[in-house]
């Protein structure tokens, strides 16, 4: 099996770089996504993987070769399509041994390589019906099947579950996975679902503008985002600004504007060193955060701020309240896995208590501009009216 | 479709006078042509006779030249049209919306002029004298003018011109909707852009195919228009036969009939053949 490296790729579509200087090592046998939201450029990487796209400038190895003179037939690669483009006019075993038949594979050999696969995607009963008779889901086992029995060393999935529904997503999620194990090739998965590649990857690169923001293992960017782009695309979270006016040996102080003249105070835990007096941003993940109408005893090591529920969604699993400290609506998540501390549940327009640990509050040595958020992030501030009524019916 | 009692007695209803049309001003006329075949000829017209004279002569082969000749200008025709139509239905289908309508627009364009006007027209490009002789001589190709007129290969020339058009617009539809996602798919699984095309583009547009031949082969079967104006005269084709029988004097209706249904039956075979080759190629998905 071998590395791929990706170095300095760029591609231009009418004086727009879809994809701007990348450079990118995956490892062999590596489950490893490209995330980021439509136009960010990861279907285009993709695409040049594939062979389908001429890059501008840069070369694509895999192992020593540099595969980026290669047509889509010569290389090691295969791909699953996004609407998965079996061949309608050939049944579920013929568009798995397409492969192996435009390769003059002897007959034999088909034959028993074909029903390997397609016991792999559990399809074997299924062998001769025509795309147009089978489910999504069974599609995407074909579509698996057709591309894996040509040996490939790298497989690409462009948006595989995106045409399928909640459930069968989370199922072929799983399957996935499984195939990933069984084969042990390298798979390059590009989405813009954060929750399927941080559960499916073992690295994600999140990608914006044609470049990639940060790399590495899931959790990794979910705890630890490098920049406001993927604190805000991975996961929710809440950005609050503010100025360094203290650091100490282990955490920094910051003074954070209320916007009527008012501050409070965030104690950090922090990774670079900011300067006293500059602006930077923290990241504070709603579940980090725990809520209480009666003020908690306060050890050193934890924030504390007061403030006024201005709404709350009940989502089943958890509720998230809208808290507004000054003119910040600060999200919290607070699970359904205990009995109230104080026998009763909170209410809208109630002051609560907000704090979370030091080491929870993220920095970002960034400031939060409008322009570069992900869309799917804006939309997650709402203006939220007063006395919102009913729980069920905004969710 | 699903459609209760209700909806279907709406539905014969609303097909009523179709039907009616259909009956009395297609079926009627085919069955007194029919009759005619089996009675006897007179110098202008028919004798009330019953008379198997016309269909034993067609049976002998006495018709079997102008049979010959035109089912091989219809397929000749045909084929060249396939050949024609393919590259500008695929250009066409892949072209971005703009261009496209206009590229269809200049195909249906010479539908505007009437068939007669542009068959002179090529009279007129084609002969001795024409423009295609003058273009030729001038660039010094040929020393001596052409004999294209009134030859073989002017009536498949025309034939083509008159029906490509019947060819490129149902192979565009098919094109059109063909999903190019899959040549890449062909392609990311080892295919050669040329394999593609063989075990996906063709089988796939294989319906769109069909429609152009029969849009194309059956009109050139029965052609009388174009050969009798461009062909040479010692050609005689199957249309050209029918129309002297009932044209020059004496008259035989009986054998005009009796070719007519003749080509109707040639007509019926190739189409079953047709449909026979189209269910066995299980074409699917598309259309």
């Amino acid at each position: 099996m071998e590395e791929i490296r990706i170095v300095n790729i760029s591609k231009e579509f009418d004086g727009f770089m879809a994809v701007d200087g990348v450079d990118l090592t995956i490892k062999p046998g590596e489950l490893f996504s490209f995330l980021g939201p439509s136009g960010c450029g990861k279907t285009t990487l993709l695409r040049m993987i594939a062979g389908f796209e001429t890059p501008l400038n840069g070369n694509i190895y895999i192992g020593d070769q540099d595969i980026i003179e290669l047509p889509p037939y010569k290389r090691p690669v295969n791909t699953i399509f996004q609407n998965y483009s079996l061949f309608p006019h050939m049944t579920v075993w013929d568009n798995v041994a397409f492969g192996l038949k435009v390769r003059k594979t002897p007959l034999p050999e088909i034959k028993e390589r074909v029903s390997e696969m397609l016991d792999l995607v559990k399809m074997s009963d299924q062998h001769s019906k025509y795309p147009d008779q089978i489910s999504g889901g069974q599609k995407q086992r074909v579509a698996i099947a057709r591309a894996l029995i040509n040996k490939p060393e790298v497989l690409l999935l462009d948006e595989p579950l995106a045409a399928l529904d909640l459930k069968l997503r989370q199922h072929m999620l799983i399957e996935l996975m499984n195939i990933h194990d069984a084969v042990g090739i390298t798979f390059i998965y590009v989405t813009h679902d954060q929750g399927e590649a941080m559960s499916i990857s073992d690295r994600v690169a999140v990608m914006n503008r044609g470049k990639i923001v940060q790399e590495g293992p899931p959790d990794d960017i979910y705890e630890r985002p490098s920049s406001i782009f993927s604190a805000y695309f991975i996961g929710e979270t809440n950005l609050i600004t503010g100025e360094v006016i203290g650091i100490e040996d282990e955490y920094v102080q910051l003074k954070c504007p209320m916007g009527d003249g008012e501050f409070f105070e965030i104690d950090s835990t922090f990774h670079f060193k900011p300067e006293i007096g500059s602006q930077i941003t923290v990241s504070l993940r709603p579940e980090k955060i725990a809520i209480s109408r009666h003020k908690p005893k306060v050890e050193d090591d934890i924030n504390l701020v007061k403030g006024v529920i201005e709404d709350i969604l009940y989502l089943g699993s958890h509720t998230q309240y809208i808290v507004t400290v000054g003119n910040h609506n600060i999200r919290v998540f607070s699970q359904h896995k205990r009995v109230y501390f104080d026998d009763a549940a909170l209410d809208w327009e109630e002051e609560v208590w907000l704090f979370w640990h030091d080491t929870d509050s993220w920095l970002i040595n960034e400031l939060p501009d409008e322009d570069r958020m992900p869309a799917e992030g804006k939309a997650h501030f709402p203006k939220f009216k007063k006395h919102s009524s009913v729980l069920g019916d905004r969710i | 479709m699903k459609s209760n009692t209700n909806s279907s007695k709406l539905d014969y209803l609303l097909a009523a006078p179709t039907l009616i049309w259909l009956t009395v001003f297609f079926l009627v006329p085919y069955f007194i042509v029919l009759i005619y075949g089996f009675l006897t000829p007179d110098i202008f017209d028919v004798k009330f006779e019953f008379n198997l004279d016309a269909y034993r002569q067609l049976f002998e082969g006495t018709y079997f030249r102008p049979f010959l000749l035109s089912v091989k200008l219809a397929i000749t025709t045909t084929l060249l049209c396939i050949l024609i139509a393919y590259p500008v239905a695929y250009l066409i289908a892949r072209a971005s919306d703009k261009l496209k309508n206009t590229l269809l627009i200049l195909i249906i364009i010479p539908f505007w002029t009437n068939l007669i006007i542009r068959i002179f027209s090529w009279r007129i490009f084609l002969s001795y004298n024409g423009v295609l002789n003058d273009i030729l001589l001038k660039i010094g190709l040929i020393s001596q003018p052409l004999e294209i007129m009134r030859t073989d290969l002017a009536v498949i020339m025309v034939m083509v011109y008159v029906y490509l058009p019947y060819m490129i617009l149902p192979l565009y539809s098919v094109l059109e909707k063909l999903d190019f996602t899959l040549l890449h798919a062909a392609m990311d699984l080892g295919a050669t852009e040329v394999k593609s095309f063989f075990k996906i583009t063709l089988p796939l547009s294989l319906e769109g195919i069909f429609a152009g031949v029969l849009l194309v082969f059956i009109p050139s079967l029965g052609t009388y228009l174009i050969p009798q104006l461009v062909g040479d005269q010692r050609s005689l084709y199957v249309g050209q036969v029918i129309t002297y029988k009932i044209k020059n004097i004496p008259r035989n209706w009986p054998m005009a009939s009796a070719l007519s249904f003749g080509l109707l039956i040639l007509v019926a075979i190739f189409l079953l053949i047709g449909y026979i080759l189209l269910r066995k190629s299980k074409v699917r998905g598309v259309v």
